[in-house]
């Protein structure tokens, strides 16, 4: 945990995004507490937030819907500075419904791709959906282990979009019946960029599998659970094994199913994760019989290997934004998480209901009142 | 609608030209000598009389069989496959190659309703000696662009044509992943003849 501080947000200004009309925050350095009620601006200000880390909505809304009703456009601009060096940053993001034109800067210059600007700040969300990664479906496994991956392994993003595309290219010979000679000249690009893909996370959970337990027992105050990497290839779960050989094998195995049903019935796009108990119930998954409270621990613990994934990858620690999770955690889970959060160097950006519910910082981040997409300091 | 809009609508179908600028484009039309328009007017028009596809290779042409077809000096046993004309001006700009060529006109493309019955596949497997081509050809270079879509046509021709006993090549090293041959440098190109490995 000695990696140096994290980038600190100073300024954020929106323009149309969401329920605010215009805000323009200039946040200390600790960072803030955001209380408010239901329905106030509280999620869509994180969202605005991590829109400067990803340049799309972490709730998976489209552009469209992030601009306010009645908008044409929105504008973010975020300033960020390195407290280490003190060098600033400053990204920006705007998008246009009409013209469905989205344009990213970073320090005022639109980078050549996207991707290039993709993690520029170093940022970890915190909310309550993140449940859905434990207790929902396997896409919301895949597309949590896609973002960190993007943004934290060098190739990754580049070999996720070949195997999409590719993916759709075969899926469409597949279902129009055509012949083997034409769907295997796309199997070699689906396996190379499908390999790379599976490596990645084979080792992403090989190398967090023992924080991830330990996070996981600190927080909930009882045994260790375990992350295991579920590969939709059998025998392709540890990060030494022959990705490519074995995803190849796989597909020629079921070449015959896959004309029958038309689809590509193996590789990334079919993989999962496990979350399982330990203890007792050894061996249980927490997807189908963990407890919302162990659900929610086990979501909480994969934030905070995300956190330092980030660390890992880019040698700062990330920015941390809390969006109202401590309602959801009880007072005993709270309590630790608050510990752990504590040993997170970087600037704090938390929202809530109710003042009580938090003591981040030991309290000592400035308390902000928010109401319809308006933000004052709390007296 | 009148003869502005008409050519305004002409132009916003041209690639990379929007509503705005074809507009301008038509205004500045109107304030040239009307002898230069009509040049250009002329000019489209004779192009589109004149050429046609190359009935051996694909290539653009004036006269069938092309240029490139006809000159005895090019070397007739290697073959260059490309997506587009414009790959030809590319490769032949680096001065490096002396064979062939053969033009696809687009790549594999299941997406878009394009399978090998869409490109200029046959002719290519006539040249390399089936019925009437001599079967004198003993490399094919694949100069298919670097994306996905140009990966899986050149495997597709690839295996295609092993039965035929040509040594096969794939542009190499240099050439940036999803980028497009027509825009690369002619250094880019020219290592990555050289560096052609074999399929
Ligand atoms: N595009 C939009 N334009 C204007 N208001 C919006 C837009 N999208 C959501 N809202 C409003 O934002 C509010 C929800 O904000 P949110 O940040 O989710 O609340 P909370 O403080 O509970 O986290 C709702 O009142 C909703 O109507
Ligand atoms: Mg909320
Ligand atoms: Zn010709």
């Amino acid at each position: 945990m000695n990696a140096p501080p994290s980038l600190v947000c100073r300024e954020l200004r929106l323009r149309q995004f969401r329920n605010f009309a215009e805000l323009d925050l200039l946040f200390p350095r600790p960072g803030a507490a955001v209380i408010g009620p239901n329905g106030s601006g509280k999620t869509n200000l994180i969202e605005a937030l991590y829109y400067l880390e990803i340049f799309r909505s972490f709730r998976g809304a489209a552009d469209d819907q992030l601009v306010r009703f009645e908008g044409e456009a929105f504008h973010i601009r975020g300033r960020f500075e390195d407290p280490a060096t003190g060098r600033e940053v400053e990204v920006t993001a705007a998008y246009e419904k009409r013209r469905r034109k989205k344009v990213v800067t970073v320090d005022g210059a639109e980078p050549e791709r996207l991707g290039d600007a993709l993690g520029r700040i170093g940022v970890v969300v915190f909310s309550p959906s993140d449940v859905a990664i434990v207790a929902g479906a396997p896409g919301e496994r895949r597309r949590f282990l896609d973002i960190v991956l993007s943004l934290n392994a060098r190739g990754y993003l580049g070999a996720l979009q070949r195997y999409r595309h590719t993916l759709r290219q075969r899926n469409a010979l597949l279902r129009a019946g055509a012949p083997a000679a034409q769907i295997d000249a796309w199997t070699a690009s689906l396996v190379d960029s499908g390999a790379v893909i599976m490596a990645e996370r084979a080792r992403w959970v090989a190398e967090h599998r023992a924080a991830f337990a330990s996070r996981y027992e600190r927080i909930g105050g009882e045994v260790a659970a375990r992350l295991d990497y579920r590969p939709s290839v059998s025998g392709t779960e540890s990060p030494e094994s022959d990705f490519a050989g074995a995803l190849q094998a796989e597909l020629d195995r079921l070449a015959g199913r896959e004309r029958e049903r038309g689809l590509t019935l193996a590789g990334p796009h079919r993989d999962d994760l496990g979350f399982l108990r330990g203890g007792e119930e050894e061996g249980r998954d927490l997807r189908d019989f963990g407890s919302g409270g162990q659900q929610r621990t086990a979501a909480v613990s994969l934030r905070l290997v995300e956190a330092e994934t980030i660390r890992a990858a880019r040698g700062r620690a990330p920015l941390i934004l809390l969006d109202d999770i401590f309602a959801e955690l009880d007072p005993g889970r709270s309590r630790r998480l608050l510990e752990l959060l504590e040993e997170e160097p970087g600037q704090a950006i938390l929202t809530a209901p109710k003042a009580s519910d938090l003591e981040v910082r030991h309290g000592a981040l400035p308390r902000w009142r928010i109401a319809s997409g308006q933000i004052v300091a709390a007296a | 609608m009148g003869a502005i809009d008409d050519l305004t609508t002409e132009l916003a179908r041209l690639p990379g030209i929007g509503r705005k600028t074809a507009l301008r484009l038509t205004y500045f039309l109107l304030k040239r000598t009307p002898e230069e328009s009509r040049r250009l007017a002329r000019a489209i028009e004779t192009v589109v009389e004149r050429v046609r596809e190359c009935s051996r290779c694909g290539n653009l042409t004036e006269s069938d069989p092309c240029g490139l077809c006809q000159d005895q000096r090019r070397d007739p046993r290697i073959i260059c496959v490309v997506e587009d004309p414009a790959d030809i001006g590319a490769i032949e700009r680096t001065g490096e190659y002396r064979g062939q060529y053969h033009v696809l006109g687009g790549h594999l493309s299941p997406l878009d309703g394009v399978g090998p019955d869409e490109l200029n596949i046959d002719a290519l497997l006539r040249r390399l000696g089936g019925s009437g081509g001599g079967g004198q050809v003993d490399e094919l270079i694949i100069a298919t662009n670097p994306s996905v879509e140009g990966e899986a046509t050149a495997l597709y021709l690839q295996k295609l044509v092993r039965p035929q006993g040509v040594r096969v090549t794939r542009l190499a090293r240099g050439l940036p992943v999803g980028g497009d041959l027509e825009y690369a440098d002619g250094v880019t190109i020219a290592e990555a003849l050289s560096g052609r490995r074999e399929l």
